[in-house]
């Protein structure tokens, strides 16, 4: 879980206050960016959290199975429709119960960006008091890598497919991040796992936040079954999503966005691609394209990023 | 104007909708989902004016859609809140899935349905296809025939979900566009009187709650061995759930001074011939059609099902045993039988019942009203049937169209 950086230590050692909850083995494939997160996340937050999730990868560690755990969190494993809506039912309950909570809802790409985002738009809307976290693989990667809102152009799918008359996805992925921080939110922030201080920084951001209502963060968190990466790469993989701008890193406190990290120069993003399979078969014209579609993207986000514009909310979630 | 005496009850005029509004304020729940729908929304507009006046001191969560609806109070009921909401039809079609869920976590949600056709013909009316679609879901369904009804079923659910032997959802079922903006004589009981009526729970062990740092999962996956043994518990939950009403409508009468007799309510059945089996507002209407037909010297009864999920299978061949004719009357379908639902449920205790006949009859859908004229109908085609003569299996009513070259 330590990552070196230019020969030294990182502090993000600091951050892990806490044990971690889960069993030394589990049953994520080797090198799975969600597992590293799901692990990371209670011990920094703590391990008095009440996860919520839904079937999908994380579903067989984190729900369990016939019954049997493997890791010692209060979780709640619900539908993926409605996953914002059970984390608002549990957040208010206990806030009317007067116990102290930080409800984490805890969900995949897949239920985040398509089948439950209108209920993750309708907490957000009521500026409910949980942290959201979106760990992003880019597809539907339990039921065998089908496409997503995520998933970028180009990348082969089992349902986007690479052939004659098809080059992966023919679409481009929407910017869920984006999205949530319109939503005049708290707290919304983008992070991954190859900067995870910033990552630790910003879950406590939210869980500070989330006293003043709705706190989303979105994780890059790469399948290397999925994606066809080596397992060893899945660090290198994030680290390069963000050097090209593939991925930036910012948060938006009270609607001001801020970029936490900026690439100076940031490498195209061909280099990002290369050592990923779903792309593999991408000419230079297709490449563009998903260029074309990073620039546009973070030149979306640096315009608002200079912005004064803040949007502090008056009062907590809507009650 | 009255100056407030201490009595038994308070006397109004108001809509079953209301009377839902005013039993969910009664049961004091810690969350409330509100998400509008006809013939429904006058109780979330209710609970909403409660809310906003300080009267009702709940969380009410304004959700984006009746899918989040039954996901917020399944999650708030599994944390140990008492909850409330309400849908109708497509809304209920809309949450199935966090419908199946909350009853297979055992939640004791309880939810209003006020009932009202669902086909792809956009029906803004009356029926039960709604409930229909939804009977086997793992859900306790409970029917009212009248706005004191409405009101009294609310309170009476709550006894029943949070019961710590059942610990099952409950739905209240009444039927749009007749209860639901229907006017009544309401006997509002007093807060203090609901209180008592609840007070029974919190004598009971703590139900399971999912809690911070409690380390404990819900929701968990489950198959085999484990997964049949809590289907099977689900399903003795819900026998129980027959004798368990019983006794909550008798401990609601030393209350309230008033009682359904439970699971069914039979009237003028105990020297009945002749017996129609109907639910929901039909009810008065029959009733009003018996006293006449008693009074041509007819022995008519009927059967009310009150509680239709669990099936009261044993009390319905207790009360209808050794009669001559029975006709149930369905304000739904049951695709692939001819009969109504409700029919063709009780057929399947055709042998217990001593060679009583049985018909079907099917009204009431899509606003045609199940008129006394329609009733006397029924009760007389269930009369030929005792006589012995020729009568047809099913009847549409209200459409004799159906009857049309042999019909079904």
């Amino acid at each position: 879980m330590i990552e070196k950086k230019k020969g030294k230590m990182t502090k993000v050692m600091d951050y892990l206050k806490h044990e971690d909850p889960f069993s030394k083995g589990v049953a994520f494939c080797p090198g799975c960016g969600l597992e590293l997160l799901i692990r990371f996340i209670p011990q920094v937050l703590g391990n008095d959290i009440v996860i919520t999730g839904t079937p999908s990868c994380s579903a067989p560690v984190l729900l369990g199975q016939n019954s049997q755990s493997w890791h010692k969190l209060s979780y709640f494993g619900t539908l993926m429709t409605g996953a914002a809506a059970n984390a608002t039912g549990l957040a208010r309950y206990y806030r009317k119960a007067g116990i102290e909570n930080t409800v984490v809802c805890f969900n995949g790409d897949g239920t985040a960006a398509d089948i439950g985002f209108g209920n993750l738009s309708g907490a957000a809307e009521r500026n409910e008091p949980f942290i959201y976290i979106c760990y992003d693989n880019e597809g539907y990667m339990n039921t065998g890598i089908q496409k997503s809102g995520t998933t970028p152009f180009g990348a082969t799918t089992t349902t986007t497919p690479f052939g004659s008359a098809s080059k992966g996805k023919n679409l481009r992925r929407m910017n869920l991040a984006l999205k949530m921080a319109m939503h005049k939110i708290p707290y919304a922030a983008t992070a991954t796992l190859s900067d995870l201080e910033d990552l630790a920084k910003k879950l406590l951001k939210a869980k500070e936040a989330k006293k003043r209502g709705f706190a989303f963060i979105h994780v890059f968190a790469p399948c290397p079954t999925g994606w066809g990466v080596a397992p060893e790469n899945t660090i290198e993989v994030c680290r390069r999503a963000v050097k090209t701008n593939y991925f930036p890193l910012w948060e938006a406190e009270n609607g001001k966005i801020k970029m936490t990290r900026t690439v100076r120069k940031p490498k195209p993003v061909s280099t990002y691609t290369k050592i990923i399979k779903k792309f593999n078969h991408l000419n230079e014209a297709d490449l563009q394209i998903l260029q074309d579609d990073v620039d546009y993207e973070y030149c979306i986000l640096g315009g608002l990023s200079v912005l004064e514009a803040e949007c502090q909310l008056p009062v907590s979630a809507e009650d | 104007m009255n100056t407030k005496v201490k009595e038994k009850s308070q006397i109004k005029v108001i809509t079953g909708n209301a009377a839902a509004a005013i039993a969910a304020k009664l049961v004091r729940p810690d969350v409330v989902a509100a998400y509008p729908i006809t013939p429904q929304t006058e109780i979330i507009e209710q609970i909403s004016k409660f809310h906003a006046n300080g009267e009702m001191d709940c969380e009410l969560i304004t959700v984006e859609g009746e899918n989040s609806a039954m996901n917020a109070v399944m999650a708030a009921s599994l944390a140990g809140g008492r909850v409330f909401t309400a849908t109708s039809s497509w809304g209920l079609a809309f949450m199935y899935d966090a419908v199946l869920a909350t009853a297979g976590a055992r939640a004791p949600v309880v939810m209003v349905n006020v009932n009202r056709e669902t086909p792809g013909i956009i029906a803004v009316s009356s029926g039960q296809q709604d409930m229909i679609s939804t009977r086997d879901a793992g859900w306790i369904f409970l029917i009212a025939e009248n706005c004191q009804e409405v009101m009294d079923l609310v309170l009476q659910a709550y006894r029943l979900a949070e019961d710590y032997d059942i610990q099952v959802p409950v739905m209240v079922h009444y039927d749009g566009f007749y209860l639901s903006y229907l006017s009544e004589v309401v006997d509002v009981p007093f807060q203090e009187d609901v209180d008592r009526f609840l007070s029974v729970l919190k004598d009971q062990p703590e139900r399971i709650k999912l809690v911070p740092g409690g380390k404990l999962g819900c929701g968990s996956h489950g198959i085999l061995k484990g997964y049949l043994e809590l289907r099977h518990k689900h399903l003795s939950a819900m026998e129980r759930a027959k004798a368990k009403i019983d006794q909550i409508d008798k401990e609601f009468q030393e209350i309230f001074n008033r009682s359904y007799s439970g699971q069914i309510e039979e009237y003028r059945m105990d020297d009945a011939d002749v017996v129609l089996v109907g639910s929901g507002s039909m009810c008065g209407t029959i009733k009003t059609v018996i006293d006449e037909k008693r009074q041509a010297g007819v022995k008519v009864g009927l059967v009310k099902i009150r509680m239709y999920r669990p099936f009261p299978g044993e009390a319905m061949v207790g009360a209808l045993k050794g009669k001559k004719a029975i006709g149930v009357v369905d304000r739904s379908l049951c695709f692939g039988f001819k009969g109504g639902p409700m029919y063709t449920e009780l057929k399947a205790f055709e042998t217990q019942l001593d060679g009583s006949k049985m018909i079907s009859f099917i009204d009431g859908i899509a606003n045609t009203d199940i008129t006394k004229a329609n009733v006397g109908q029924m009760i007389d085609s269930t009369c030929d049937l005792a006589a012995g003569k020729d009568v047809r299996e099913v009847t549409w009513v209200s459409y004799p169209e159906a009857q049309e070259d042999g019909g079904l």
